[in-house]
C-alpha cells in the first residue's frame, strides 16, 4: 500500500507539474492573490499582512490546486481511458487516490512560498511569525485537513460525469465560508455554522493564532482537537463512500465516458 | 475440460433519463442474455456489429461493469462481488489511443502500472526491459508518450496489458489504429501468449484475423448471440468467414 502510494504520489507531481493549468494555479495565482489582497487590505488598517495577505494568497492558491488537480484528475483520468484501468488494478483504489491526493497537495505547498516570496519582493511585507512550532503544527494538520477533505471530494466525483461543473463550484465558496482571507467573524450567524462543520475553517484559523503569537494554548489546544476531530470523522466518511462507490459506479457505469 | 470463463444468461442495461419536467425512462438492453464458456489456453473471439454489445460484455468480464443478471465467472470467481480475486491474473487492452499517461514515458508508464499490479520492485526492471523489445518500442522507452505516433501508443497499450503476465487477456478491437507491421507484431504475440498456455479473449472487426488466430468464437447482435463455433464451422460452405458472418447478421436484421 506505502508503495503503491509512494509511486502514485511521485508519478502525480511529474504530471501535475507538467500541466500549464496546474503550473498557473501553483505560480501565478498566489502572485495575482497577493498582489490583489494587499491592495484591499492596504487602507484597511490591519497592519498584520502576514496574517491575511500571505496566508490568504497561498492558502487560496493550494485549494485551486486542490479543486483543479485533486478533484479535477478524476475527470482527467476518465477522458483518457486511465480511470478504468486503475479502478481494475490490483492495487486498491483509495490507495492511488490517495497518493495522487498527497502528490498534488505537497506540491501546492508552494504557493505559500510563493506568496510570501511575493509579498516581500513586491511589498517589502516580512515573514512575522510570532509562534512558529505553533504555526508548524497548524500548517501539518492543515495538510491533513487538506488531504482528507480532497479524498472526499474525489470520491464523491468518481460516480459523476459532471466533474467540471463540480470543482468549479466548490472553489469560491470553500475560500469564502472558511475565511481564507477574512475572518468567519464577518459571515452572518447562519453561514458561520456552515463555515465551522467545514474543518480547513478551523486549520486557516490555527494558522493566523500561530501568526499574530498564541497568547491562549487552551484555545490553540481546543480549536486542533475540533480540526483532528472533523478531519477524523471526514476520514471515516471517506472510507464509507469508497466501499459503496467501488460498486456504485460499476452499476452506474461512470468510470468512462459513454 | 478447464473453463476459465463462464458466461451464462448473462444481462446488462442501461437506464438514462430523457426530459426537463417530465422525466422518460429509457432502458437499454447492451447484452441482452448471452452464454458461452472459454477453455483454459484457447484464444476466443467476440464479433459482432458496432453496438452488438461485446465491449460491454468486456467490461463485464473485466469487472469495471455490474452485470444486470445472468452468471459471469472468471477464472471461478464471480466478476461483481469477487473481483479482488480476479484483478491480478487478468489484464485489458482496449482499442485506440486511450489507456497510457501521455505526459510519461513508456517506460514510466509500465514501471507505474508495475507498481499498481503490486509486480516486485527486484522484477520490474527487468520484465519492463523485455516487454518493450517484445512491442518494439525499446529505443524510444524514454520518450514522452505523447510524441508517439497513434500505433506506438497502441503498442505501448498492448505492453501495459502484459505487464502482470495475466492468464487471462482481454483484447477489445486491439488492431484499430496500428500499421500492417504492427497488426502483425500483435497477431504474433497473441500466438506466444497461446503457447504459454494462457487464453486470449479477442474482439475485433478483422475478420481474417479472427479465421487466423481464434479457436471458439461467438456473433454476437443486438445483445444476443447469433452464432457459435469454431472459425471453420461458422463458415461452412461459404469462402470465407466475412461472407458467412455477412449473411448471418443480414439475416437476423431481416
Amino acid at each position: 500500500m506505502i508503495k503503491v502510494i509512494i509511486g502514485t504520489m511521485l508519478v502525480q507531481m511529474k504530471q501535475s507539474f507538467a500541466r500549464p493549468m496546474f503550473r498557473f494555479c501553483l505560480i501565478a495565482n498566489p502572485i495575482l492573490n497577493t498582489i490583489l489582497l494587499y491592495e484591499m487590505y492596504k487602507e484597511s488598517g490591519e497592519t498584520n499582512y502576514m496574517a491575511y495577505v500571505v496566508l490568504g494568497a497561498g492558502l487560496m492558491g493550494l485549494w485551486s490546486c486542490i479543486c483543479f488537480s485533486s478533484a479535477g484528475d478524476i475527470n482527467r483520468e476518465r477522458y483518457s481511458g486511465t480511470l478504468a484501468l486503475i479502478f481494475a488494478a490490483p492495487a486498491r483504489f483509495p490507495s492511488i487516490i490517495l497518493g495522487k491526493i498527497i502528490g498534488n497537495t505537497i506540491m501546492s505547498l508552494l504557493t505559500m512560498v510563493i506568496s510570501l516570496i511575493t509579498a516581500k519582493a513586491l511589498f517589502g511585507i516580512s515573514l512575522k511569525l510570532e509562534s512558529p512550532i505553533y504555526f508548524f503544527v497548524a500548517l501539518i494538520a492543515a495538510i491533513i485537513a487538506f488531504i482528507v477533505i480532497s479524498s472526499v471530494i474525489a470520491c464523491i466525483l468518481t460516480l459523476s460525469r459532471k466533474t467540471e461543473l463540480y470543482m468549479n463550484c466548490i472553489e469560491i465558496p470553500i475560500i469564502l465560508l472558511c475565511g481564507f482571507v477574512f475572518p468567519v467573524s464577518v459571515l452572518p450567524y447562519g453561514v458561520r455554522v456552515i463555515s465551522y462543520a467545514l474543518s480547513p475553517t478551523y486549520a486557516i484559523e490555527l494558522m493566523r493564532m500561530a501568526v499574530w503569537g498564541v497568547t491562549d494554548k487552551a484555545v490553540f489546544i481546543e480549536k486542533l482537537g475540533i480540526l483532528l476531530g472533523l478531519t477524523v470523522v471526514y476520514a471515516i466518511f471517506s472510507v464509507i463512500l469508497y466501499r459503496r462507490i467501488d460498486k456504485r459506479v460499476r452499476i452506474a457505469a461512470t468510470l468512462e465516458v459513454a | 475440460m478447464e473453463y476459465v470463463i463462464c458466461v451464462e444468461n448473462l444481462k446488462r442495461e442501461f437506464a438514462s433519463k430523457k426530459g426537463l419536467i417530465k422525466k422518460e425512462n429509457k432502458v437499454v438492453k447492451a447484452v441482452d442474455g448471452i452464454s458461452f464458456e472459454v477453455e483454459k489456453g484457447e484464444i476466443f473471439g467476440l464479433l459482432g456489429q458496432n453496438g452488438a454489445g461485446k465491449t460491454t460484455t468486456i467490461k463485464m468480464l473485466t469487472t469495471l461493469l455490474a452485470p444486470t443478471s445472468g452468471k459471469c465467472e472468471v477464472l471461478g470467481y464471480k466478476t461483481f462481488g469477487d473481483e479482488k480475486k480476479i484483478r491480478s491474473e487478468i489484464n485489458f487492452i482496449f482499442g485506440g489511443e486511450m489507456g497510457v499517461y501521455r505526459r510519461l514515458s513508456a517506460r514510466d508508464n509500465l514501471r507505474y502500472f508495475s507498481n499498481l499490479y503490486l509486480i516486485p520492485k527486484k522484477e520490474q526492471d527487468e520484465r519492463i526491459d523485455q516487454i518493450l523489445k517484445l512491442v518494439d518500442l525499446a529505443d524510444r522507452a524514454d520518450d514522452l508518450a505523447e510524441t508517439y505516433s497513434k500505433g506506438m501508443i497502441q503498442r505501448l497499450q498492448i505492453a501495459r496489458g502484459l505487464i502482470n503476465d495475466p492468464e487471462i487477456l482481454f483484447m477489445d478491437e486491439p488492431t484499430v489504429g496500428l500499421d500492417p507491421v504492427g497488426a502483425r507484431m500483435l497477431r504474433d504475440i497473441i500466438r506466444k501468449l497461446k503457447e504459454a498456455g494462457k487464453t486470449v479473449l479477442l474482439t475485433t472487426h478483422n475478420l481474417a484475423e479472427v479465421e487466423e488466430l481464434c479457436d471458439h468464437l461467438v456473433i454476437i447482435n443486438k445483445g444476443k448471440i447469433i452464432a457459435r463455433g469454431t472459425p471453420q464451422s461458422i463458415k461452412g460452405a461459404h469462402a470465407t468467414l466475412e461472407d458467412s458472418y455477412v449473411e448471418l447478421v443480414k439475416e437476423v436484421s431481416a
